[in-house]
């Protein structure tokens, strides 16, 4: 073979180990965590990179969210955001920081921006308030990402709904966070009841009932201790609703 | 054929012998097996991970950390050694191939690294069946699910790890056979490395449809199939802790495409040294 020829195939052989290799990454790429590049700009060099270049990204993540924490103290809003959302970049799969990181933007960023500007006394409350409701926002952003890449976590979506209620006072937002949360598996048995009490709250008390109904006596009925928290809080709703006597649970063995 | 092959060997084995007796080999795998042992006491430092996660994280994080310095460094000083030496005059002068020689360097490192990442895993193993078991009893106490880990899932880590140090291997042999300098090696050899690890952007970005140009395309292209993914063998957690997540084809085509660049390095790098001057 010419010398030329042998480079020839020299080079078609690693073109096509680079084909073949295309084939397999899409096999195995599943089982590598996604990286948000984006997140990870601003805070790129500061041992960052490890995590990116394949190892320790565990590690690594939770040497940026205890650098965060340290940023937290200083209430450093900008440093803090980035240290968290690189950790959430770094290991998207883990819960823990997804949320503490919609728990942060969502609630404490919009107290340091208000402490920024003067204190409580000298921001008026409609700005206060809109503050807290961008702030929310952010976080429920946060939130929805983390239940994108954990594949649905029910403590996320649970946090997300608490957030909706407490800061945006959207109790129909957070209901439908909460109706996500008890379609996921791992749900906590509180979940259902987080749903009704945010839909009554929304003022669709029948809604809220009927749903809630439904959910005990297909679901929560069927647990060991039959859930007798979720069927006091249904005869609650019944009393308040005036359901007829013949139309309401039948009363249980179990129940005083 | 058989004469050739008992040449190379014959290389293969004294590679070996004198890169196993080398301070530094020692050094790394001491290193690294100082990380796996101390992964179990640093997991108070973790937030929100399974236990073995953390441990099985920061264990295959010191493996790919030192093993490519191990890949990197030794390939180098064990090629070089020889140049600088006027060994490999000596060795070129007696009926050996230049490639036999490569050849030879090659297997005797990459037998060093499998010997590296051999113990490590074993070390390894034997630290998550260990905490696994206290972790079982934990478990047992408070009503909860046991964590596992799979033992064939961590021998699969083990052959892929083995199978991307031999491919820094081969990239180092590549660039040391037409390089002048042992530095001049380590510095473009650490530079693929990254490259290798990051190449799996330019792979996502020519998968997603944007509106890039030809020529950022074709670079693209080139720079996706030149540049080996390196990403693809750092599959360990999935692998060890939920071995369903993945395909045993997925784990088995990740190989073939290592040992499709291995020898396509190798090709290479015995093209390039067959013109060297020594």
């Amino acid at each position: 073979m010419r010398p030329w020829g042998s480079w020839l195939a020299a080079l078609l052989l690693l073109l096509g180990a680079g084909v073949y290799s295309e084939t397999a990454w899409k096999g195995v790429r599943q089982a590598v965590p996604e990286i948000g590049r984006k997140d990870l700009e601003p805070t790129l060099g500061q041992g960052v990179l490890l995590g990116i270049l394949g190892g320790m990204r565990t590690v690594v993540a939770d040497a940026t969210w205890i650098r965060s924490y340290v940023l937290w103290e200083r209430r450093d809003r900008a440093g803090c955001e980035a240290m968290m959302r690189t950790a959430c970049a770094l290991d998207p799969r883990t819960r823990f920081f997804w949320e503490n990181t919609g728990y942060t933007i969502g609630y404490d960023f919009a107290h340091w921006e208000i402490r920024r500007r003067g204190g409580y006394l000298k921001v008026s409350p409609e700005i206060q308030n809109s503050i807290f409701q961008r702030y929310a926002k952010m976080g429920l952003e946060v939130f929805e990402q983390g239940v994108e890449h954990t594949g649905g976590n029910a403590g996320i979506l649970i946090s997300a709904g608490q957030l909706a209620e407490i800061k945006l006072k959207d109790n129909l937002l957070a209901a439908q966070y909460y109706l996500r949360a008890t379609q996921v598996k791992n749900v906590p048995w509180f979940a259902y009841w987080m749903c009704a009490r945010a839909r009554w709250e929304a003022g669709e008390q029948v809604g809220a009932y009927r749903w809630y109904r439904a959910q005990w006596v297909g679901v929560l009925s069927r647990e060991a201790d039959g859930s007798p928290d979720d069927l006091e809080r249904l005869r609650f709703m019944e009393t308040e609703l005036k359901v007829p006597t013949m139309q309401r649970i039948p009363k249980q063995s179990w129940e005083s | 054929m058989n004469a050739s092959l008992a040449r190379t060997g014959w290389i293969a084995r004294v590679t070996f012998l004198e890169a196993i007796r080398q301070r530094f080999f020692a050094f790394l795998i001491v290193l690294s097996a100082a990380m796996v042992v101390s992964s179990v006491s640093l997991r108070f430092m973790d937030f929100g991970h399974s236990e073995l996660k953390f441990v099985v994280d920061f264990a295959f994080g010191g493996m790919f950390l030192f093993g490519s310095v191990l890949a990197l460094v030794m390939t180098a000083q064990l090629f070089f050694a020889e140049i600088d030496n006027r060994t490999a005059l000596t060795l070129l002068a007696k009926p050996l191939s230049r490639t036999e020689f490569l050849l030879g360097k090659f297997l005797g490192a990459w037998a060093v690294l499998g010997i590296f990442v051999g113990v490590l895993v074993c070390l390894l193993g034997v630290i998550l069946w260990g905490r696994a078991q206290e972790l079982a009893v934990l478990a047992a106490e408070s009503g909860r699910v046991a964590p596992e880990f799979s033992l064939t899932g961590l021998t699969s880590f083990a052959l892929l790890q083995w199978f991307r140090l031999g491919v820094v291997a081969a990239m180092v042999l590549m660039v040391s056979a037409i390089a002048r300098t042992f530095l001049f090696t380590v510095i473009v050899g650490s530079m693929m490395i990254v490259a290798g690890q990051l190449q799996w952007l330019a792979q996502e970005a020519l998968l997603k449809p944007t509106n890039q140009g030809l020529l950022t395309k074709s670079l693209l292209w080139v720079a996706s199939r030149v540049i080996p993914n390196l990403q693809m063998f750092n599959i360990g957690d999935t692998l060890v802790l939920d071995p369903s997540a993945i395909s045993g084809e997925a784990v088995l085509s990740a190989t073939g495409a290592g040992a499709l660049y291995l020898f396509a390095f190798l090709f290479l790098a015995s093209l390039g040294f067959q013109r060297r001057e020594i």
